[in-house]
């Protein structure tokens, strides 16, 4: 606390007046003769005691009437910050720009960057001389105090939006650490934002705050430079049917078109590059947003061809913001998954539930099937060559000969998948049991549970696993319960379940093996309609059974796990194909710059790291005909477009019970810097209190002294 | 001005005198009952006649009159008796103040005196007085001759209040002094601790007498009417004692309020009249509205 008056405070001494008038000056009391003297003596003390309090109570008052108005008079002021300082001490100031996209937003012919940078400099010019200042942005990486007042200049000059911009809480966080560091006792952060809802997420909020309890003095400023009704159009992320497909299905992409300020309407296009890298459009809508209405965008793409296509959603015309007015995407395209399925005799009768599933006849004859089922017997596996195909299913597996357990267990090793269906024709447990089955099975054949009541069915709990991520979206609304299971196998010491039964058994289990994975369900789906069936999924409206098997099956042959699209900052991993004989690769980035690349031999993995920049980014080697073309795209997170502000509450919660100022313009921001540094006055509150004392002492006197 | 004329003021008397004592003073022979009266000697006299009004008593009608004119007329007499009236008069100090320094609690009880003495004179009934402070100081036998009332008087004018009283020991004095069933009218302002005073009164009352007991106070002592700070001094004593009179008043009137009426109740209950006086009231309203009490009392 300081005083402008500091000498005034010695007012404060004449609290002793009203004391010494209470003590000597005391007036002598009225002599009165008074025979009923005994009436009085009887309630005497009583009436003294109150009296003595009475007394005290209104000395108490006056003298702290006198104490307030002389502290009053000194001007006290408090700083908020807490450190003492002038106007004039050097200060150890951060300044943190927020340098997301979204700073990006053109508001009066200037970038909310811009109008940020204009600000800064401004302020670097107010700062006190031989002040610490550091200049820090959202980018990672850590923070440190500029040399002198130029380089924070030259750097603030040099500010850029980059599409993997942190949270300010954490940049907060690292530049308060960075002025707790500094020997200077003013200390001050100054955060130039737009003030969105994603650049103060509330999770990191405790770490900032004990930050700013560990770093004594420091004052933080929001600087706000953002707008309060921007104008905008943005496009969400984007939903693909599938980052592998099939040569025979279509891509699907989905996306939303969202409105910020009037009613208006725009086209939304979708471009495809050809083979020479331009890009072509293939599809358009026009779409009319109200206020703050959102609409599905939804296109279809048919007959791609086999290799990568990577193509771009974007929003015809100009708005406010344009790095939410674009999106990219990247699909590979593959032939039809050939899927070998093995049943018992009649094996065609067996498989007929799983190859519909797979491939309805309705899209094999159309050519559409994503899946190419061929089915032979059980007995046929030890004949087949395996390497053609991309996955095996075993439909109720007697019990094999070591040998094809074996060459099963080689396939998956290779990167194959395989896919076992327990059933009736297990009876003979210790066949299944040999080390060379256990290999695949994720545990040993136990019994067989018998659940005839038809109370007992499907029951995933969370849809986590990639091969229940079909089911993600309906949740909680899929009737698993229409499908009951009567009889599945009960295994020994089971591990890597992907989900259970109503009873907590495990149904579906995973196992990887070498490169492959092997997916055992404890179920058959191959009952023939002539036998008690083991459970009801393949019947009726069995739509849950057709998108699990399809699911299964995509997992088996890696297309739910090969990611294609990113967002910016993530590490692209493009998983190579088995053969890969080729190690060095040439990476395109969306700027047309080329860098050269090594393969992870080991891992048949292509590792990239350098994702900053939004786009789509192709990776080659060797010719165009053999050698290999594959490709990603890299988009900024949907947070780093928001242009939702944060309110009120939402700053209370981030700094919770520790101070910050916002400001907008200059005036504001002199204002509070200099209350900062120098303190708030109390004169009026404290003239307040004053007023307040006098009343009560006022009143205290008249009730005490009623004047008859 | 004479003696009579300070305290018997005509127009006091006129109030007064129209006021038939002798309803309360033969109480124990002539209207309490058909018994025989336990005076000898006293006779009635006719005195006028008066016309009835409701309320009279219908056995004093004269139907000789009533057979001559038609109309209801009253007899009325004057009693003659030989009850003896004592004016017992407190003499302590305290009797002496006054608050607005015009009529102390002592000239009250002097008027009350004199207007009663000039009663029971007129009566024809002796009135004699007492006054004490620590005993009894003064005496005069009673007596009924007119001139007495200036005796009365001249006594009582020439007496000051000061020192300490004793009241109860003065009363039992009194009642051992009284040979015979008087009236006997107590002035005091009972400053002093209620218990053995109301013994001595128990007393006097056994002995026979009929007791009147005019508690007088002075103005300030029943209404407290001081403000501020203030210390107050004991006249007999001499304590003081400082306090906040506003804040106090409250406790103080509770405190005389329950004095007056503990006197009430115990001199309820043991047949003595009690009349609470203060120096504010007129004393011939007051005195005239305790007669009317008294008389409708019967």
């Amino acid at each position: 606390m300081t005083f402008v008056n500091f000498s005034l405070i010695a007012g404060a001494g004449l609290v002793v007046l009203p004391i010494v008038l209470h003590l000597i000056m005391r007036r002598k009391p009225k002599l009165l003769e008074f025979p009923a003297l005994r009436f009085v003596q009887k309630r005497h003390d009583r009436n003294r005691r109150r009296l003595r309090l009475r007394h005290l109570l209104l000395l108490l008052l006056r003298a702290a009437a006198i104490a307030l108005l002389a502290f009053a008079l000194a001007r006290p002021s408090v700083k908020f910050g807490g450190a003492l300082g002038s106007q004039e001490a050097p200060v150890a100031a951060a300044m943190v720009f927020d340098s997301a996209p979204r700073m990006e937003y053109r508001h009066d012919n200037q970038t909310r960057l811009e109008a940020a940078g204009d600000l800064g400099q401004w302020l670097l010019g107010q700062l006190p001389s031989q002040s610490e200042i550091a200049v820090v942005d959202t980018r990672l990486g850590p923070a440190a105090f500029q040399i002198d007042q130029s380089a924070a200049r030259q750097r603030i000059e040099r500010l850029e939006a980059v599409a993997n911009s942190q949270a300010l809480t954490v940049v907060l966080e690292k530049a308060l650490r960075l002025l707790g560091e500094s020997e200077l006792t003013h200390k001050e952060a100054y955060v130039f934002t737009d003030l969105a809802r994603a650049a103060w997420p509330t999770d990191s909020a405790a770490a900032l705050q004990d930050r700013i309890i560990d770093v004594p003095g420091v004052a933080v400023y929001l600087i706000d430079v953002g707008v309060s009704d921007p104008t905008n159009y943005a496009l969400g992320e984007l939903q693909l049917s599938g980052q592998v497909l099939s040569n025979r299905s279509s891509l699907v992409v989905d996306t939303e078109l969202f409105r910020a300020g009037p009613e208006g309407t725009r086209s939304v296009e979708l471009y495809l590059q050809d083979d020479e890298g331009n890009p072509q459009k293939r599809s358009e809508e026009s779409y009319t947003l109200a206020s703050g209405e959102s609409r599905q965008v939804d296109f279809r793409i048919g007959s791609l061809e086999v290799g990568t296509h990577q193509g771009l959603v974007r929003i015809v015309g100009q708005d406010g913001l344009a790095a939410d007015d674009s999106r990219h995407f990247t699909v590979e395209v593959r032939p039809a998954w050939k899927i070998l399925v093995a049943a018992p005799q009649p094996a065609e009768r067996h498989a007929l539930y799983l190859s519909e599933a797979l491939a309805p006849a309705v899209f094999r004859k159309r050519g559409q099937a994503r899946f190419d089922c061929r089915v032979v017997e059980l007995d046929e596996l030890s004949e087949q060559s395996l390497s053609d195909y991309s996955a095996v299913c075993l439909l109720d597996p007697t019990p094999l000969e070591p040998a094809v357990w074996k060459k099963l267990g080689d396939f998956a090793s290779d990167g194959g998948g395989v896919a076992v269906f327990l059933g009736r024709g297990a009876g003979k447990i210790a066949s299944f049991n040999v080390p060379e089955a256990q290999e695949l099975l994720p545990g040993k054949l136990l019994r067989q549970a018998r659940r005839p009541d038809g109370d007992l069915y499907l029951a995933p709990r969370d849809y986590q696993h990639p091969v229940l991520s079909a089911f993600r979206s309906g949740a909680g609304s899929i009737p698993w319960a229409m499908f009951p299971v009567f009889r599945y196998w009960e295994l020994e010491e089971p591990t890597g379940a992907v989900f259970s039964y109503s009873d907590g058994r495990p149904a579906l289990l995973e196992r990887p093996l070498g490169a492959g994975r092997v997916l055992t369900l404890t179920t058959p789906v191959s009952d023939r309609p002539d036998e008690k069936p083991w459970n009801l999924l393949p019947f009726g409206e069995a739509w849950p059974f057709g998108m699990l098997s399809h699911q299964m099956m995509l997992y088996l042959v890696g297309s739910s796990e090969q990611d294609l699209n990113y967002t910016a900052g993530q590490t692209a991993v493009l998983q190579l194909d088995a053969d890969g004989r080729r190690r060095n690769f040439l990476l395109t980035t969306p700027g047309e710059l080329k860098f050269p690349l090594s393969a992870d031999p080991q891992r048949r993995v292509l590792v990239i790291t350098g994702t900053d920049e939004v786009g789509n980014y192709r990776v080659q080697a060797g010719g165009r005909d053999s050698g290999v073309d594959r490709g990603f795209s890299v988009n900024l997170a949907p947070q780093q477009t928001e242009l939702e502000r944060a309110g009120e509450e939402q700053l209370a919660e981030v700094f919770g019970p520790l101070e910050y100022r916002v400001a907008r313009t200059r005036e504001e921001i002199e204002r509070d810097i200099s209350t900062g540094r120098v303190g708030r006055e109390l004169f009026s509150p404290i003239i307040l209190l004053v007023v307040i004392v006098l009343a009560l002492e006022h009143f205290v006197a008249n009730r005490f002294y009623r004047v008859k | 001005m004479s003696t009579a004329e300070k305290y018997l003021k005509p127009e006091v008397i006129n109030q007064i005198k129209r006021l038939d004592l002798r309803a309360q003073f033969i109480v124990k022979g002539f209207l309490q009952g058909l018994h025989a009266s336990p005076y000898h000697g006293f006779s009635v006299e006719f005195s006028e006649h008066r016309k009835y009004t409701p309320g009279d008593d219908p056995k004093d009608i004269d139907w000789l009159v009533y057979a001559k004119t038609d109309k209801y007329y009253v007899k009325k007499f004057e009693a003659e008796t030989n009850i003896t009236g004592y004016l017992v008069m407190d003499l302590s100090r305290s009797m002496g103040y006054t608050y607005r320094q015009e009529l102390t609690k002592f000239d009250y009880s002097i008027c009350l005196a004199a207007a009663l003495c000039y009663l029971m004179i007129h009566q024809q009934d002796p009135v004699g007085v007492l006054t004490f402070d620590r005993k009894i100081r003064n005496s005069l036998a009673p007596k009924t001759r007119r001139g007495h009332l200036g005796n009365v008087l001249s006594l009582l004018a020439n007496l000051q209040p000061q020192g300490e009283t004793d009241i109860a020991k003065s009363l039992v004095q009194v009642a051992a002094m009284l040979r015979h069933a008087s009236l006997v009218m107590v002035f005091s302002d009972l400053l002093a601790d209620p218990e053995p005073v109301l013994e001595s009164l128990y007393r006097l009352r056994h002995g026979g007498h009929d007791v009147i007991l005019f508690h007088v106070l002075d103005e300030a002592e029943t209404a407290f009417p001081f403000g501020g700070m203030v210390e107050l001094e004991d006249p007999e004593s001499h304590r003081r004692l400082a306090l906040d009179a506003d804040a106090f008043r409250r406790d103080y009137l509770a405190e005389i309020n329950e004095f007056r009426d503990t006197y009430r109740r115990e001199c309820f209950h043991s047949g003595i009249d009690y009349v609470p006086l203060d120096t504010s009231m007129r004393f011939d309203t007051a005195l005239t509205e305790y007669l009317v009490t008294r008389s409708a009392r019967g």
